[in-house]
């Protein structure tokens, strides 16, 4: 395994994943060696069962590998207690879900602010910081609804502006525009590429979505638990 | 936030929050009707009990109590009688001679208990008078009569004008017998008492067993029985005499009152249980809960929750619900119990405990009614919500995320 650098935000060396599935063993990942650099817009593609969701799973801490390391912002995550690794997530990493998964019983506001509440950030400060995180994601009025009150554009933006609010080193997103339109995709995508080029965030998504394919400044292709191609643009 | 999340998924399943809260208030209302008639019943007892015999403290010559001897005798139960009188919250006090002896009524004897009373005292005190169930009260000046028990004048076959010759020995070694006339029939309550006792002037006891002057017993009643242990120090300090043995009630009728607390013990186990039943139907429902959220619990992982925070939050939630069915419970509990305190429940036939016969059963409400139901209900549900709050706790993110 060659020397991590600086710049190396994830690092991941011989990561394998096996699940059982009704008593038969299946490998979901085969020993996948990667590192994303600072300030990536990476895409994760390939065919449904191919491992995307369980590798970003796996290099943010939200599952353990069966074998292989994992080194995410110069970090071993193997190496934390559950208790460290919420920590660590807190402080490090915004998810954006497939299924937007917002707490229904908080509202917009208190969604977004929940993780700076968690991290101890001040009740002035969460304040301006949320309304001008609904504002960058076009949220602007909302900030007293519930979940419920929203349409699945609007989830994913409150999504996003959870995830993006305490300012992480890295978002992974898991198919976020999924089930949206396309142009609620479209935009969505346009304002996670600004972000990314005005904060320098790391973004890695899995996707099928062509759209989000050709905005990704790198590409790499999964097959089988594998990485079948790894294309820098 | 934690406690906000656990407080608005309160709201989430109205329906699951009013039958988990029923049933804690239903727990709760039985618990404290359990306490407020437990506590009615035995204060109607005790209050019977020390009112018809023992009194509430009692004072007598040292040793008395462990070893009773027609010498052990207070020699100035007047002048202790009138330091009694004297301590705070001492409603009244009354002094009294025992003595065995053979009681004879025409051809017909049998062994009798003597007990000589101080009249007027006896009645501000005992309400002697209460229990004479036929014909009169003994004269409040010594009149040679007597006032005997009702299963004694069945024994004897004596009524109402009949004479009662009394055969004992004096305290100076004499033989002590006196002719006494029969003016009344006694009943206790105590059957065992009843067909034993045999009530006299003191002054005629006093006389009959030369013992002039003097009393085995002060007898002495306190405005509320909650603060016997303090009068008794009281008096103890007051009297401030070696010989004499001040003893509350509860030391006074020992095996009367470790029956009463053994029973009262087997009354907590019966409180245990109903609080378990609920339990386990609360449990079920804070488990479906948690399940029905594993998604949740595992997006708030993710995001950066501690294990411990998702702990919290559901013995929290659990707490919540409780406390809202304790303040239910409590108004339900103390409305029960005051119905009961008024009509209370009448047994269709009278129970006898420890020698006391009881035919109507009278709640009592009172600050147990609602600590101790309080304190059972909030317990349980701590303790029923810990295991899902464990599960919820150690819920993987990656596979709770998977759950739909």
């Amino acid at each position: 395994m060659e020397q991590v650098q600086k710049t190396d935000v994830i690092v991941t060396a011989g990561v394998t994943k096996v699940y059982e599935a009704d008593g038969v063993p299946v490998n979901a990942l085969n020993g996948i060696d990667l590192t994303i650099r600072s300030g990536e817009f990476t895409a994760l593609v390939g065919p449904s069962g191919s491992g995307k969701t369980t590798f970003l799973n796996i290099i943010s801490g939200l599952d353990s590998p069966t074998a292989g390391s994992v080194w995410l912002a110069g970090k071993v995550l193997s190496e934390m207690s559950g208790n460290e690794l919420s920590d660590f997530r807190r402080d490090n990493i915004g998810f954006v879900f497939q299924a937007y998964n917002l707490i229904p019983v908080l509202t917009v506001e208190e969604n977004v602010e929940y993780i700076m509440l968690l991290a101890g950030v001040p009740k002035a400060e969460r304040h301006d910081r949320v309304i001008g995180m609904l504002g960058a994601v076009g949220l602007e009025g909302v900030a007293e609804r519930t979940p419920t009150q929203l349409s699945g554009g609007q989830q994913q933006r409150v999504a996003i502006a959870r995830a993006m609010v305490s300012e992480p080193q890295i978002i992974l997103a898991d198919e976020p525009t999924a089930n949206l339109d396309s142009k609620t995709g479209a935009d969505l995508l346009e304002m996670m590429r600004r972000l990314n080029a005005e904060t320098g965030m790391t973004f890695i998504f899995s996707t099928h979505d062509p759209m989000v394919m050709e905005g990704a400044t790198r590409l790499i292709t999964l097959r089988d638990g594998r990485i079948d191609t790894d294309e820098r643009r | 936030m934690i406690l906000k999340i656990a407080f608005r998924n309160t709201f989430r399943q109205k329906r699951r929050t009013i039958l988990t809260a029923l049933a804690m208030v239903v727990g709760f209302a039985l618990l404290s009707l359990t306490i407020g008639l437990s506590d009615g019943a035995y204060g109607g007892i005790i209050e019977m009990f020390t009112r018809n015999r023992t009194g509430h403290i009692q004072v007598h010559r040292e040793g008395y109590l462990d070893k009773p001897s027609l010498y052990k005798t207070i020699d100035n139960p007047s002048a202790v009688g009138a330091a009694i009188q004297n301590t705070a919250r001492v409603e009244a006090w009354t002094q009294r001679v025992y003595g065995a002896g053979l009681g004879s009524v025409g051809e017909k004897s049998t062994a009798v208990q003597i007990v000589g009373v101080d009249v007027a005292r006896e009645i501000r005190a005992t309400r002697f008078d209460n229990r004479v169930i036929e014909g009169s009260v003994l004269a409040e000046t010594a009149s040679h009569e007597a006032v005997i028990g009702k299963g004694l004048a069945k024994i004897l076959s004596a009524e109402i004008g009949d004479e009662i010759v009394i055969v004992s020995q004096g305290a100076d070694g004499s033989i002590a017998n006196d002719v006494y006339q029969i003016v009344g029939i006694a009943e206790s309550g105590d059957d065992v008492t009843d067909r034993v006792v045999c009530y006299l002037h003191i002054e005629d006891a006093q006389e009959l067993f030369v013992l002039e002057g003097r009393a085995h017993e002060i007898v002495v009643i306190v405005s509320n029985i909650n603060w016997v242990d303090k009068v008794t120090g009281a008096i103890e300090t007051r009297l401030n005499d070696p010989t004499l043995d001040v003893a509350p009630w509860q030391v006074v009728a020992k095996s009367f009152y470790r029956a009463m607390k053994t029973d009262q013990q087997g009354d907590a186990i019966s409180r245990w249980v109903i609080m378990l039943i609920v339990a386990i139907g609360v449990l079920n429902t804070v488990l479906m809960s948690v399940l029905e959220r594993t998604r949740e619990y595992g997006v708030l992982k993710a995001v950066g929750t501690k294990p411990v925070q998702i702990f919290w939050l559901v013995v929290c939630e659990v707490v919540i619900i409780a406390l809202a069915s304790i303040c239910v419970g409590a108004l339900l509990g103390v409305l029960i119990n005051y119905l009961f305190s008024i009509y209370g429940i009448t047994y269709p036939e009278e129970i006898t405990y420890g020698g006391m016969k009881l035919k109507t059963l009278y709640a009592e409400v009172n600050v147990r009614c609602l600590v101790i139901p309080a304190i059972t209900v909030m317990i349980s549900a701590v303790i029923v919500s810990l295991f899902p709050a464990v599960k919820a706790a150690r819920i993987m993110p990656a596979k709770a995320m998977r759950t739909h």
